[in-house]
């Protein structure tokens, strides 16, 4: 037997034994008043009722049993003993017993009920969500704990009392009339509503009504669970004015970098335009000075001359490529599917004159297609390979090679090496700055944006670029381009 | 290859116009060429108003224009030409320092026949001055209503 049971066999013990006692005593004082056997019998059946409203059936069923051994013995001739001649006694005893069978079956079963009605309460009683139960008028008849504590008034100040819309100020989202033609029709409804607690704070809840039924239909309450959602939707308010705030912010500073980007763009629009002009001018009458003046001008007039005609030649250069730098930030990434070796072929093409008289070794490996701009990809590798023949110029048999490098997972890496002039290693971050360059102009010519130009082609694909080298024993050139 | 049609030039800027007609010079091509500075007075030559009321009634073989003008700018020229219905024939070189992709795109969507950017290196301007001469002036038959000169 565990607790429970060796409880219970105690507490049905005593039941019998209080039940015995009573039952004793109503045999004494009715033996000694000579009351009728009808009468004792109604006292019996009293004391059985009152046994099982507080006990069990089967402590009930004892005490039953002794009563009729009482009016057997002390009522029902032959007295002072338990035996029943007469039918009309047996009918008696038979009709006692049933009745108080009956009586503790039915004060069992109604205090049962009570007690799963008592312990459901409780149940509810124990969660922190307010939950009452209100009558088709709208008379609240339950009010748990949780409703107690969150809206401030008291089971006993509200149940039976009032009416829930009233005494809550119930804001509904919608006309009541609609909220209740679907709560009788879905037999639910859910929704956010406003109420006013006790102290006059208004505050917004989770709203569910659950419709309650009797057995043949008919609505006859509403049960309505309320979860405070006021912080939420404090919180999501505040979320909302933050994203409207931060919408304005972009759309401020997007105005401020377009504004910016018109700028430069008729920055660019005039370098591309009035700055050529004057050089173009430059050039054009140095040129026919030259001509004309061929007679009297001695060497070193016409070494100024060329000077001129040089320098001229070098600042177009210079626009040209800074505009070309510039207009690769600007323009638009076009991207599809390319094939690597097609592109490296066109680039080889492209710079083929840069080879004449060259000695030069191509080594080209495996090229993977790649995903990109097209004509900016290839405009990073005519930079890359012209610069590799460009620094192997000084090397009777120049070595470059062209590949596929290991890299991360998700990029691919392609690679040029050459083995030229090269670099230390000291200035590799200066490699692809614009205008940077880590040669004297009489040694080799450029104008420093080759490498800023390849950086900001890859850089606008999502990719690297990096260098490793060392002084008159060549260079590798990286970039990575993300797989997709 | 005897016969020269008229250039029209409009450019505005006056050591541009000198080099322009010295290139010209050099291989014979200057004596049928108007220049006018601006385009408006362009647009004047082209309709017979203004100065040029009283100028023979035909068109020009070619017109080299420059895109940044005062007044009326290149392109709003252009777009006059082409769609004028009796001007749109003409064949228009645009001849701009501009290598800008929008100005380009914006000529060849209004019609333009050719697109030059005026190299920087005197050589190399002088040549593509030269081409452009004998091809739209000599080489090139203009569209009826303009006029050739024995050369």
């Amino acid at each position: 037997m565990n607790l429970n049971q060796t409880y219970r066999f105690w507490r049905s013990g005593g039941q019998c034994l209080i039940g015995g006692i009573a039952v004793a005593l109503v045999t004494f004082v009715c033996f000694r008043l000579n009351v009728s056997i009808t009468t004792a019998a109604l006292l019996y059946l009293i004391v059985v009722a009152l046994v099982s409203l507080g006990g069990s059936f089967l402590s009930s069923a004892v005490v039953s049993m002794i009563a009729v051994g009482c009016l057997a013995y002390y009522f029902l001739p032959p007295v002072f003993s338990f035996r029943v001649s007469d039918p009309f006694d047996v009918v008696a005893i038979i009709t006692f017993l049933t009745t108080s069978g009956v009586i503790t079956h039915s004060v069992t079963r109604a205090r049962k009920s009570a007690e799963v009605l008592r312990e459901q309460a409780r149940l509810l009683n124990l969660t922190h969500d307010t939950i009452f139960v209100r009558d088709m008028n709208d008379v609240i008849t339950y009010w748990n704990r949780g409703a107690e504590e969150f809206y401030g008034w008291t089971a006993e100040e509200v149940v039976s009392k009032v009416t829930t819309h009233q005494r809550l100020q119930t804001v509904f989202p919608a006309p009541l009339e609609d909220i209740n033609e679907k709560l009788l029709r879905a037999g639910r409804w859910e929704g956010e509503l406003r109420h006013t607690k006790r102290d006059g704070m208004q505050f917004v809840v989770a709203s569910r009504w659950a419709l309650q039924r009797d057995e043949s239909g008919n609505p006859i309450a509403v049960l309505e669970t309320n979860n405070d959602i006021t912080e939420r939707k404090r919180a999501e308010e505040e979320i909302r004015k933050l994203n409207d705030e931060l919408e304005q912010r972009v759309i401020e500073r997007t105005t401020e970098l377009e504004a910016i980007n018109k700028e430069l763009q008729a920055f660019t629009y005039s370098v591309s335009h009035d700055l050529r002009a004057p050089l173009r001018h430059m050039a054009g009458y140095a040129e026919l000075l030259q001509k004309s003046a061929a007679s009297i001008l001695d060497e070193k007039g016409r070494r100024y001359m060329m000077m001129i005609l040089e320098s001229a030649k070098r600042m177009g250069d210079l626009i040209d490529d800074l505009l070309a730098f510039s207009r690769i930030g600007r323009a638009e990434t076009q991207k599809t599917m390319v094939s690597l070796e097609q592109l490296v072929k066109e680039a080889l093409n492209e710079v083929r004159q840069e080879t004449d008289g060259r000695n030069i070794g191509w080594r080209i490996g495996a090229l993977p297609d790649l995903y990109g701009d097209r004509s900016m990809l290839r405009l990073a590798l005519v930079n890359l390979i012209s610069n590799a023949i460009k620094f192997t110029r000084t090397r009777p048999q120049a070595e470059i090679e062209i590949g596929c490098a290991d890299g991360k997972e998700d990029e691919i890496v392609v690679f040029i090496r050459d083995n030229g002039v090269g670099f230390d290693m000291k200035y590799v971050n200066k490699l692809f700055g614009v205008f940077q360059r880590l040669h004297r102009a009489e040694e080799f010519e450029g104008t420093g944006i080759g490498l800023a130009t390849v950086q900001r082609i890859i850089h606008r694909h999502g990719g690297r670029v990096w260098a490793e080298g060392l002084v008159d024993r060549g260079a590798t050139f990286y970039f990575s381009v993300p797989k997709s | 290859m005897n016969e020269l049609g008229r250039i029209l030039i409009v450019e505005d800027d006056p050591k541009d116009v000198e080099l322009t007609l010295t290139a010209l010079e050099e291989y014979n091509l200057a004596n049928e060429v108007v220049v006018t500075r601006d385009g408006a007075e362009a647009l004047d030559y082209l309709y017979c108003r203004g100065n040029f009321t009283t100028r023979t009634n035909d068109n020009p073989a070619v017109l080299l224009l420059d895109l940044k003008l005062p007044k009326i700018d290149g392109l709003e020229v252009l777009q006059q030409i082409k769609s004028d219905e009796k001007l749109r024939m003409i064949p228009v070189v645009v001849l701009t320092s501009s290598r800008e992709e929008k100005d380009m795109v914006a000529s060849y969507k209004l019609g333009v026949n050719a697109y030059v950017v005026k190299p920087v290196d005197f050589h190399e301007f002088v040549n593509a001055i030269k081409e452009l001469g004998v091809f739209w002036a000599v080489i090139n038959e203009p569209p009826p209503g303009s006029v050739k000169k024995h050369h």
